[in-house]
């Protein structure tokens, strides 16, 4: 945005970057434009021509353009809502709806669909079309992710930009012409690589879409709350789609334009297995000496740990890489008390590392926790030092259990006194105190990614009944080693 | 303030019998007319296609049931008595209902589940008795809410009729 040109908008003069088409000026000074083919983060092409405007430059009369593949001229006066631009968008609405099969009651993207937003807006009530419509491949297979219906396909070609710019493999094309061209791959071969969920998101209407969404939920159905993607140290911004404030069914990016502009990987987005798992640890339970587990409450749970914290000298506090910002703090606080200084576990890099977004690095928080003073070590080093001299253990965090090894933890030694905050159970003797932590869909928090951009976690739906709040039981912990000076350790 | 001025009483009146008898006659001379109560149980009520009883799914002649899961009549629905979930079905119509759920407690009758429809699925039956032991006996899942079209075709041939007079005279 170095030199900005003025231009008027609907008769209000607004400031526009001229490398950009002016569709992106009507849409940065808050006018709607509708529009298909046109995405921020792809190419222009004007391909579908919804995005019609009135123009009008110097002394000629005003004429009716498409926005996306107009450039800004100074001293442009643009009307949006111009009759003439109106009627056209109007017959243009008309001939992509000529062969759109009108299947809202069963497509996924009803709801979110701008077919149907424009449809409603601008469109005509009825067809005048008496032609039968195209009958193609309602459920054409692109692979493991997408599924493609030829039928509802608009032409707009976003997916195939998508493919061709952001992710750099080139896969899918508009085979055949005219009346006859439909999205394809290259002899059907199927859609490959990281980033195909994208498609998804990027089609206007319900012609890509997600096998693992398909049928689902309907989207006005979904409560959908702003969050950061734990699967990877860049943590793009997505938003978490719960169904009826139960099961996550689906996650999306966010638009960031510092992190990860419009689009996230299909590891991030199809990495929510773990919040939906069954079988949660809801308030606390105690090892008991006769019949495995007693249910207690929190409270009384943080009782039994700081009475084995107290006695035992050597401490080793674990922290999970999915422990936020605000956790980190409490639990470095904590570690001060203990005498000790708070390890996180650092997962072993995965191969989904590319030069897009995935950092390979499965750990959301690691510049938060590193700056705060933990000590990132991988699993096999922080179970040698818990055999090695710990006395107790303190493994805190959202699936802590799994960073470390759910059967490494179940085998940890009987002389160590073990305290599991995790959001389920380790079922096995070596585990003497397991009190259950909300998850990331279930709290606040911050996770600062690799190059220092914060990310915010919100609660999507409520922890399981009677669980406490990470920091609140760190918290709570910490001040009853405080409050019985004859118990606290130096 | 108001004042209320009692009536007085007539000789016949206040003389008491007179006015016993005339009740009385009245009885008697209701014994011998037809009765007009209605023995209900055993009696059910008359309904016509415009009775709008309890929503009943409707099963088609091919045994699928027409609902494609599409949520118009959950989301419609101002009691929020109606859970659908969908599924994928091998059928041309590619979507189905898992779990459709009415809350007949919740349920006001009002038939916006049968407007919102766009499959012709859903309508009014004339099933107006709703009684169980339990609050979630009456929850009616799918299996208790299919009806062939048969049982509900007289109001569908109503809707119907309904519709089309609304669109004739309304469109322009």
């Amino acid at each position: 945005m170095s030199d900005t040109v003025t231009i008027k908008v609907n008769g209000r003069e607004v400031e526009a970057d001229p490398t950009k088409p002016l569709i992106a000026a009507c849409h940065d000074s808050g006018e709607e434009v509708p529009h298909y083919c046109y995405h921020p983060g792809l190419s222009p092409v004007g391909s579908c021509r919804i995005c019609q405007v009135s123009v009008k430059v110097g002394e000629m009369p005003a004429r009716v353009v498409v926005a996306c593949r107009t450039p800004i001229t100074p001293g442009m006066e643009v009307d949006t809502e111009a009759p003439k631009a109106h009627d056209a968008r109007k017959e243009c609405l008309e001939f992509l709806l000529k062969n759109h099969p009108l299947d809202c009651p069963i497509c996924d993207k009803a709801g979110e669909c701008t077919l149907q937003d424009y449809s409603f807006d601008e469109g005509q009530g009825e067809g005048r079309s008496v032609e039968p419509r195209r009958k193609l491949d309602k459920r054409k297979d692109l692979g493991d992710v997408i599924v493609l219906d030829q039928e509802r396909c608009i032409l707009c070609s976003r997916c195939v930009r998508f493919m061709e710019e952001v992710p750099g493999t080139p896969q899918l094309c508009v085979s055949q012409r005219g009346s006859h061209s439909v999205i394809e791959t290259w002899q059907d071969r199927p859609l490959a690589g990281n980033y195909q969920g994208n498609l998804a998101d990027v089609c206007p209407v319900g012609a890509l879409t997600l096998k693992e969404f398909r049928f689902q939920a309907r989207v006005w159905n979904l409560h959908k709350v702003a969050s950061t993607c734990p699967g990877c140290s860049r943590g793009c911004s997505t938003t978490v789609e719960v169904l009826r404030k139960g099961e996550v069914k689906r996650v999306r990016p966010r638009e960031n334009a510092a992190v990860n502009g419009w689009w996230m990987c299909d590891e991030g987005r199809f990495g929510f297995d773990a919040v939906n798992r069954e079988g949660r640890l809801a308030g606390a339970l105690l090892r008991s000496t006769s019949r495995g587990w007693d249910a207690v409450d929190t409270a009384d749970a943080l009782e039994t740990a700081r009475d084995m914290l107290a006695v035992h000298g050597e401490v080793l506090l674990v922290g999970s890489p999915f422990l936020t910002v605000e956790e980190g703090k409490v639990l470095v606080g904590l570690g001060k008390t203990l005498g000790t200084r708070p390890v996180f576990v650092s997962p072993e890099p995965n191969e989904w590392a590319d030069d897009l977004l995935h950092t390979g690095d499965p750990s959301p928080n690691r510049k938060g926790l590193e700056d705060l003073g933990f000590d990132a070590l991988p699993a096999e080093e922080i179970l040698a030092r818990i055999s090695e001299g710990s006395e107790a253990v303190v493994l805190v965090g959202e699936r802590i259990a799994d960073s470390l090894g759910r059967d490494a933890v179940a085998g940890l030694g009987e002389h160590l006194r073990v305290i599991l905050m995790d959001t389920h159970p380790v079922d096995s003797r070596a585990i003497d105190v397991a009190i259950g932590v909300p998850n990331y869909v279930e709290r606040a928090g911050t996770w600062v990614n690799i190059d220092g951009h914060a990310g915010r976690i919100a609660p999507a739906r409520q922890a399981p009944a009677g669980t406490w709040n990470l920091e609140r039981s760190l918290d709570h912990l910490h001040t009853l080693l405080h409050t019985e000076p004859e118990g606290a350790t130096p | 303030m108001v004042i209320v001025q009692r009536k007085s009483l007539s000789l016949a009146e206040r003389l008491y019998l007179p006015e016993v008898l005339r009740g009385l006659s009245i009885t008697f001379k209701k014994i011998f007319q037809p009765a007009i109560t209605r023995q209900y149980p055993e009696e059910p009520l008359p309904t016509t296609e415009v009775t709008r009883g309890q929503p009943r799914l409707v099963v088609k002649d091919d045994g699928n049931i027409a609902c494609v899961s599409c949520g118009l009549c959950e989301a419609a629905c101002p009691a929020y008595a109606i859970t659908i979930d969908g599924q994928e079905t091998d059928r041309f119509i590619e979507r189905e209902p898992e779990r459709f759920d009415i809350d007949m407690l919740r349920c006001i009758l009002c038939g916006f589940c049968e407007e919102a429809c766009p499959k012709d699925a859903i309508f009014m039956s004339n099933e107006l008795e709703l009684a169980d032991y339990s609050r979630s006996g009456l929850v009616y899942d799918m299996e208790k809410l299919k009806r062939p079209a048969s049982a509900l075709k007289g109001r569908m041939d109503y809707i119907k009729r309904i519709n089309d007079r609304w669109q004739t005279s309304s469109s322009t």
